[in-house]
């Protein structure tokens, strides 16, 4: 006789009993399922209503996962609810460290004049929208209130290296503030690198500052979104980009991308041009209704379903380039997947609930003004002050936190009680994005039926799952960018 | 011309809750109008004048399949409030928020 009792023995005699989770259609009548920290599973409709009638039987193939998953428990097990309990509170860890990002804009003025410029830049000899150092005084007071043990400081404008001397400043005094406060600091310059100097190197190099530049691919389609004096704005991107990895090194130069009516036949020639200038991921955004991108009316040259089609069809070749062995990532999947593949959030201001606006982000203005988020005060240079929380020359730290412009947007675009979005089984990868749902609305909560932001992340989360459920090599390379971010 | 639809769900089975989210969820395509006649809940679909008539049939099909999803949703949460409450207790009774 064996030592061991059959399975028989362990099998439960009791009915199981529903964990929280939500539900919504995919495509063919699946649905997606996801728990209270993100974890999903996908299951066709029969199963669902069964699951949901406790008549699903435990030799069922997803009975193991559903319980595997925390989607459903006996009533005499605690582990599922410590395990819930353990992963929610990682995720929303990074609410307690409070503002990390803060943007210093340090001029408005630019070399470039690009038709889609979301900050409306202005002529590159008017230093009246320089930030002055009084301002990057108050604005440094405000930085180490924040209770974050980890502070970036990103330069951004206009070309912030037309107003270097403001950069310069801000780095060598908040070092030398740090020396008491002892956090963990970094520097970003975003800069198109068409004014980078040796000397600029030198000093990025000094202090282990960043550089974030624009590629928006081929040589002609960038010089045709990115017009300057001289047409060679992608002559000098591809110079400076040379010489900052030589002095810097190449994991310290990014690049971000626009997206324009130019770009949408052409995602594979951009893609091949960030793999042929050693990046190591590209990021497709989209446009946003903010700025030049409104006036000039370049934000409404492409809808929402013609840039999924761009986006689908730049993942798929991306795909096809990991297959062929070059790794390779598109940086807005890898944080998505992140959120549906593991227990942490990476901390995207867009993707974030509570919005990242002004908890995770702030922006101190060439002129004084704080903003809740760099969209806030794009959306302030079009005259919609709605986001300005104060001016850092006149207010207090408490003042701004403590703002009804910010409060009232954080409480109500809080997605776990706004319409539609709180049943959405969607919502543990999405955000609240409030100051995008007011410039189309004028309400940070908007009509999310009609809300293009819903629309097109709905359609890439959809999308996303669908490739991982149909290939688990795909699914394999989705872990590995879930993890590089 | 714009599409028109009537859907009846049965009181007794169905939420005016469950009909109002799936017609907000819908509101791209339609909008609604709603009133209980007996035990019925009657719903009129009046497509949007730039839904053609296809999308609008589409739309009306969604709709029958979002109230049934809206029910169960509702269902589902009632059932699991209790055990929601305890796991966020759990995850943030320990914290010290000061």
């Amino acid at each position: 006789m064996s030592k061991f009792q059959g399975l028989d023995t362990y099998r439960r005699r009791d009915t199981y009993e529903l964990l929280p989770f939500k539900f919504d259609r995919l495509e063919d009548d699946d649905y997606l399922i996801t728990n209270m920290t993100g974890e999903h599973l996908v299951v066709p409709m029969p199963e669902l209503h069964d699951l949901l009638a406790k008549k699903l039987a435990q030799d069922n193939p997803l009975y193991a996962s559903l319980r595997a998953k925390h989607f459903i428990r006996y009533a005499d097990e605690q582990a599922p609810l410590d395990l819930l309990a353990l992963k929610l509170r990682t995720r929303l860890a990074r609410l307690t460290g409070f503002t990390s990002l803060h943007i210093f804009v340090v001029t408005l003025r630019c070399d470039h004049s690009c038709p889609y410029c979301q900050v409306s830049r202005r002529m590159d000899g008017e230093s009246s929208f320089d930030m002055t150092p009084d301002m990057a005084n108050k604005a440094l007071d405000f930085v180490f209130r924040s209770p974050n043990p980890a502070i970036k400081i990103e330069f951004q404008g206009g070309e912030p290296l037309l107003n270097f001397e403001m950069v310069r400043y801000v780095v060598e005094t908040a070092k030398q503030r740090n020396l008491k406060e002892r956090r963990d600091l970094e520097f970003v310059i975003a800069t198109t690198l068409s004014l980078l100097t040796d000397e600029v190197l030198a000093f990025c190099h000094k202090h282990d500052v960043i550089l974030s530049t624009s590629l928006d691919g081929p040589a002609d389609l960038h010089n045709a979104n990115r017009p300057r004096v001289g047409r060679d704005s992608f002559e000098r991107f591809e110079t400076g980009l040379s010489k900052a990895r030589n002095v810097l090194g190449v994991d310290k130069v990014s690049a971000l991308m626009t997206t324009t009516d130019k770009s949408l036949p052409r995602v594979r020639e951009i893609i091949d041009e960030y793999v042929r200038l050693g990046f190591n991921g590209i990021f497709l955004r989209a446009l946003s209704p903010y700025g030049f991108a409104m006036k000039t009316r370049r934000f409404m040259t492409y809808d929402t379903e013609r840039w999924l089609e761009f986006y689908k069809e730049g993942l798929a070749y991306i795909l096809e380039l990991n297959k062929a062995g070059i790794p390779f990532v598109e940086h807005y999947a890898s944080l998505i997947l992140k959120k549906m593949l593991t227990s942490n959030d990476p901390g995207y201001v867009d993707l974030m609930n509570p919005a990242g606006t002004g908890i995770a982000a702030i922006v101190f203005n060439y002129d004084g003004s704080v903003y809740a988020s760099d969209e806030s005060r794009m959306l302030a240079e079009m005259g919609d002050q709605s986001f300005r929380l104060g001016n850092i020359l006149t207010d207090s730290y408490k003042d701004i936190i403590l703002s009804d412009a910010l409060l009232d947007a954080l409480e109500q675009s809080f997605t776990l009680s706004a319409p539609m979005c709180a049943d959405c089984a969607f919502e543990p990868y999405c955000g609240a994005e409030p100051v995008f749902h007011h410039a189309m609305f004028k309400d940070v909560v908007g009509r999310k039926a009609e809300s293009s932001f819903c629309r097109r992340n709905i359609s890439i989360f959809k999308h996303l799952i669908g490739l991982m459920q149909s290939d688990a090599s795909t699914r394999r390379l989705f872990i590995q960018w879930a993890n590089s971010c | 011309m714009a599409g028109l639809a009537e859907v009846t769900f049965d009181c007794k089975l169905y939420g005016a809750e469950a009909v109002q989210k799936a017609a907000y969820r819908g509101m791209n395509a339609f909008t609604l109008d709603l009133k209980v006649e007996g035990d019925g809940i009657v719903c009129r679909l009046v497509g949007n004048i730039t839904t053609e008539q296809e999308a609008f049939e589409r739309a009306v099909e969604d709709f029958r399949k979002d109230v049934l999803d809206y029910q169960l949703r509702a269902q589902l949460q009632a059932e699991t409030a209790p055990i929601r409450n305890l796991i966020m207790g759990l995850a943030f009774s320990n914290l010290r928020l000061d």
